[in-house]
């Protein structure tokens, strides 16, 4: 072994590491450097700023911005933070104004970049600063794209806040595009054209079983009532999947028009269609099923006893209820919950 | 003869030592991409989605504790400021033998309740369950002790949602971290199993109300070096084998598991210290046993502060743990090594683990062996001393010293030029005092490992929240 080799090896990577630490200090200090001056600048601009979207006439604020070094970057933080603690800038003119004239050129460039993160970042701006005008470049990159990656996600929900519904067609190309992203989609929607989707979806016009998935579940979330009868119309499908979300969706909409539609579901072979029947039942206080949410209290599925439990809790006289069956019902598990909840009703009342 | 022997063994030691220097190398550059596109990401605006989507799956909080009265009230205090749609907490006090559960129960104005859970995995006897009235949310199990992964398994039984994370009396998680190490979970509908949450060393810091104000290093060298330490592991190692689907560390400190899955697998492991990493090995296992395509994911981004202990004697106990924890789950999934039916974990992450991070302290015990034994009893040719010199320097400092680079290069999450120069000395140093001292105590684990006697590690804790 040539100890000259060695010697020659440590001094080398140890100089260029010193080296390297040199570049990256420097590096460091221009960082810090720049990051004070955008800092002090974006300190200097917030009150004309404010002013400004206040009142647009008063254009201090634009002759102030044209005088800045970092311009963009100052009114992209700007408009950042005034939309994420103003409620309702998600319309706002202003907002829309300024970053189209000034930060156009800016993210066209920077979708083009080799640097996913920036690209993400870019297309979060654009949704959160309702940049039409790049809608046309949007559609070209989305056309383009042939993976449902994170990426292509974001574009289609960015694309959709800018009201582009044609996004909806995109998905239907990925199979396995999730429920999630036509939730998001349906979320972003105008309102006329969010009800003309639903509508088409549970049809099932484009024959799309996510699709009517997400149309259903997000009927439930946001409290469609208008859907009512559609989503009842769910529960006598073949489908088990879409039994479940209808059920679901009833249980969060807080309304059925006729209790005895929930009936065959207290004595379903799926689990799910036992547990979301005693929920329901529980959270519209229905009191003719309070015998056989006291039979599901002993169900074999954990998740049916606790639910039932739970519905028991909702009625007036559920602690009565539940006192009695934590003493009566012959079955174990069945005295056990009902012990549990009938200790939590106490709990509650002090 | 003899020398020869030695002359035959320090040739192996060196090419060890440089070969694995050079292994280090690849693994970074396998890692560095995702590094440093994640980290432009602004997260703020990538979680915001997530807040927003009621889908968002509800996890259950295990918080394990034994003799923790001085810090569970803040962790769980922390705990209630996490953004979070739906979440509950469960503290899970393993017999301790101070006022753990009075606490709990005195702060969170808690009653004892009957409950009525599953026990998936069979535990220590269950003395009381109890539940807060101001959030009823929070819930205490008392138990007898039982180490802390029966603790878990507990926590586990009790808990009511499908997904749960564990998270140490000792750590501070940031507001949006639950929600951070979530997403891979959501994005992928629940085909990532398992996210880890990269942790970071909170001493030196100013951290109020789970959120960090000010990030600075600490004073004391033992802690500074740990942060080297974390640096070379975290870039060098962790990252690369997360970016393969290998990775075998979930960090004790944070992790979130799909329930199922684990009650699947059997929950914890209370015959190993190592249990958070035992579990995520037996998970891999489960995985490749089935050939199903979920998988586990580690997320670079920084989510959970932990306190590093400042004492030697704490840090010994630490490393004999880790140690002690790393051999036990080699020797219990033994039969994964090299085998190609277990994929890259077997062909890749095993080896890894067993020739890098537990057999490495064995082989850099003998080169400094040597260095000793060269110099000053002529063991080996004085030149081979010195060139194993050389080359324990290379392996200890200059990679770590490579690794602060690294980070600067990448991540820069230490704001002053000052940090960088004191984090970059502090490394150069590793050889000749912090490594031999690891080395030490990491030989001292792989015997506590054949002698076999648990407890929960002790800390002297100073709290990291103000």
């Amino acid at each position: 072994m040539n100890i000259y080799f060695f010697w020659v090896l440590i001094a080398f990577l140890f100089l260029s590491q010193l080296l390297l630490l040199l570049v990256l200090s420097f590096r460091k200090l221009l960082i810090n450097k720049k990051e004070q001056t955008i800092s002090q600048q974006y300190d200097k601009l917030t009150e004309s700023f404010s002013s400004y979207m206040l009142d647009s006439t008063d254009d201090h604020f634009l002759e102030e911005l044209y005088n800045i070094s970092h311009q963009t970057i100052v009114l992209e933080r700007l408009l950042n933070h005034y939309v994420a603690v103003t409620k309702g800038s998600a319309n706002s003119s202003q907002v829309t104004q300024l970053s189209e004239t000034y930060l156009t050129e800016r993210y066209t460039k920077q979708l083009k970049r080799r640097n996913w993160a920036i690209r993400m970042n870019t297309l979060y701006f654009i949704e959160d600063f309702h940049m039409k005008s790049l809608t046309p470049f949007l559609k070209e990159k989305l056309h383009k794209s042939f993976r449902l990656d994170q990426e292509t996600q974001q574009l289609i929900r960015t694309l959709t806040s800018l009201n582009e519904p044609m996004t909806l067609s995109v998905m239907a190309r990925y199979v396995d595009a999730p429920v999630r992203l036509y939730i998001d989609v349906f979320k972003r929607l105008q309102l006329d054209i969010q009800l003309e989707e639903l509508d088409a979806a549970l049809k099932n016009e484009h024959n799309n079983k996510v699709l009517k998935y997400a149309a259903v579940s997000y009927i439930g979330m946001t409290g469609l009532m208008g859907f009512l009868p559609r989503i009842e119309e769910e529960l006598l499908s073949d489908d088990e999947e879409l039994r479940i979300q209808a059920l679901k969706s009833i249980q969060h909409l807080q309304y059925i028009s006729s209790p005895s539609l929930l009936t065959p579901f207290f004595h379903s072979t799926s689990w799910q269609e036992r547990m979301f029947a005693a929920r329901i039942a529980g959270k519209l206080q229905l009191s003719r099923y309070q015998e056989v949410l006291s039979e599901l209290l002993g169900d074999s599925v954990w998740w049916v006893r606790y639910s039932s439990a739970e519905a028991l809790t909702q009625f007036a006289d559920g602690d009565i209820l539940l006192s009695h069956l934590s003493a009566n019902h012959p079955d174990r598990y069945a005295r056990d919950m009902a012990t549990q909840w009938e200790a939590s009703l106490l709990g509650s009342e002090k | 003869m003899m020398h020869s022997f030695f002359f035959v063994l320090s040739t192996l030691i060196i090419g060890y030592l440089l070969f694995s220097s050079l292994s280090y190398l690849g693994l970074f550059a396998l890692a560095f991409r995702k590094v440093k596109n994640e980290n432009n990401l602004v997260h703020r605006e990538s979680t915001e989605i997530l807040l927003r989507n009621q889908n968002t799956y509800p996890v259950s909080i295990l918080v394990p504790a034994y003799n923790e009265e001085v810090g569970v009230v803040s962790t769980v205090r922390s705990l209630l400021a996490l953004e979070y749609p739906q979440k509950e907490v469960i503290v899970i006090d393993d017999g301790s033998k101070d006022m753990t559960s009075e606490q709990m129960i005195k702060e969170f104005k808690m009653t004892q309740i009957p409950f009525a859970f599953r026990t998936h995995i069979p535990t220590a006897e269950i003395e009381a369950i109890y539940q807060s009235t101001i959030f009823p949310y929070i819930r205490l199990i008392k138990k007898a002790n039982g180490g802390k992964a029966d603790a878990l398994n507990a926590g586990i039984n009790l808990s009511s949602f499908a997904y749960f994370c564990a998270i140490d009396g000792d750590s501070i998680l940031e507001n949006d971290g639950l929600y951070k190490t979530m997403k891979p979970i959501i994005e992928s509908d629940g085909q990532v199993i398992v996210t880890g949450g990269s942790v970071r060393i909170a001493n030196g810091s100013t951290i109020s109300r789970s959120k960090v104000e000010v990030i600075d290093l600490p004073r004391h060298p033992v802690v500074i070096m740990q942060i080297v330490e974390y640096f070379r592991a975290f870039l060098i190692g962790r990252l690369a084998l997360s970016q393969l689907n290998i990775l075998l560390i979930v960090s004790g400190a944070f992790g979130v598991f799909n329930k199922e899955r684990v009650i699947q697998a059997g929950g914890y492991n209370k015959n190993t210290v190592g249990e958070d990493m035992e579990l995520v090995v037996r998970l891999h296992r489960l995985l490749r046993e089935e050939k199903s395509k979920q998988r586990i994911e580690y997320v670079p981004d920084p989510v959970c502060w932990t306190e590093a202990p400042e004492s030697l004697e704490v840090l010994q106990s630490q490393r004999i743990r880790w140690q002690r924890g790393l051999f036990e789950t080699l020797w219990t999934h033994r039969k994964m090594m090299l085998n190609p039916k277990y994929g890259a974990v077997g062909m890749l992450s095993m080896p890894y683990f067993l020739f890098i991070e537990l057999l490495g302290a064995v082989f850099e015990f003998l080169g400094y062996f040597i260095i000793f034994g060269g110099f000053f009893f002529s063991l080996v040719d004085p030149t081979i001393a010195l060139i194993m010199f050389i080359v324990t320097i290379l392996y200890g400092s200059l990679i770590s010293a490579l690794a602060v680079l690294l980070e600067e290069l990448t991540l820069h999450k230490y704001p002053k030029v000052s940090h960088l120069m004191r984090l970059y000395f502090w490394a150069l140093t590793e050889a000749f005092w912090y490594r031999p001292l690891m080395v030490i105590w990491r030989i001292q684990g792989i015997f506590a490992a054949f002698r076999k006697t648990a407890h929960w590690g002790d800390m002297k804790r100073k709290g990291i929240s103000t």
